[in-house]
């Protein structure tokens, strides 16, 4: 068994019905095929840094679980049927999964961040801030200059 | 014109790699405000002899980058907003 998570988009104008079956859904074919949930944790709605199938938002939502390789391609196969996932991303986080290790770890560490309050709001239109405000300038063009003022 | 003096390595501050400096600090593609400091205003990602990472560092920070652009967390570009 390996360890994997799973981070996805869902439709954020879904009813919280259909959120709620949807999260049960996921977490079965997880159940079904021999894998364990270890952790599903939504992360909230955020802004998306393009738009997928014209939407601006997305509802984010990480899971965690330990499966085999057929699970994740069973569970992949799902998500891209189901219209209502916009997107996600599976990594393999430990090639083996041990059920102690992990247990020690949920009691030690409090659960994941999910996206700050902050950061929603503060996404404003994509290069509108400057970015690179945190890199010394000073480097900016240490072999580039050069070469620009050859050509005066 | 010609005048123009050829300043050669003027700035020749040591460059550090902020993960090896702080050791908790950690590279995670789901952490896009710090992966955000090393891509440029157009999604770029910025060079090691710009940001000072050290090679393996800059290695783990590529991939991070590479899957939070998959999950859309970070921009492949800066353009075609809706």
């Amino acid at each position: 068994m390996r360890k994997y998570e799973t981070f996805f988009i869902i439709d954020p104008d879904l009813p919280d019905e259909t959120n709620a079956a949807l999260d049960n859904k996921v977490q079965s074919i997880v159940a079904s095929n021999g894998g364990e949930v270890l952790t599903y944790v939504p992360w909230g709605k955020r802004k998306l840094a393009y738009a997928i199938r014209k939407r601006t938002r997305g509802l984010y939502v990480l899971m965690e679980y330990a499966g085999g390789s057929q699970l994740v391609a069973e569970l992949e196969r799902n998500l891209r049927i189901d219209e209502r996932i916009l997107k996600f991303i599976t990594v393999m986080l430990a090639e083996r999964f041990d059920p102690e290790r992990e247990r020690e770890r949920s009691a030690a560490q409090p659960a994941v961040v999910p996206f700050s309050e902050d950061e929603e709001s503060a996404r404003t239109p994509l290069g509108a801030e400057d970015e690179e405000e945190g890199m010394p300038e000073n480097f900016e063009v240490e072999g580039l200059k050069d070469e620009d003022e050859e050509e005066d | 014109m010609m005048t123009v003096r050829r300043k050669r390595r003027t700035f020749a501050r040591r460059k550090i790699c902020r993960f090896c400096v702080d050791s908790d600090l950690r590279i995670d593609y789901k952490d896009a405000k710090t992966l955000r400091y090393f891509v440029t205003e157009r999604g770029k990602i910025v060079p090691r002899r710009i940001s000072g990472n050290c090679a393996k560092h800059q290695r783990e920070l590529t991939l991070a980058i590479k899957r939070a652009r998959q999950i859309a967390l970070l921009p492949y570009t800066a353009t075609h907003m809706l």
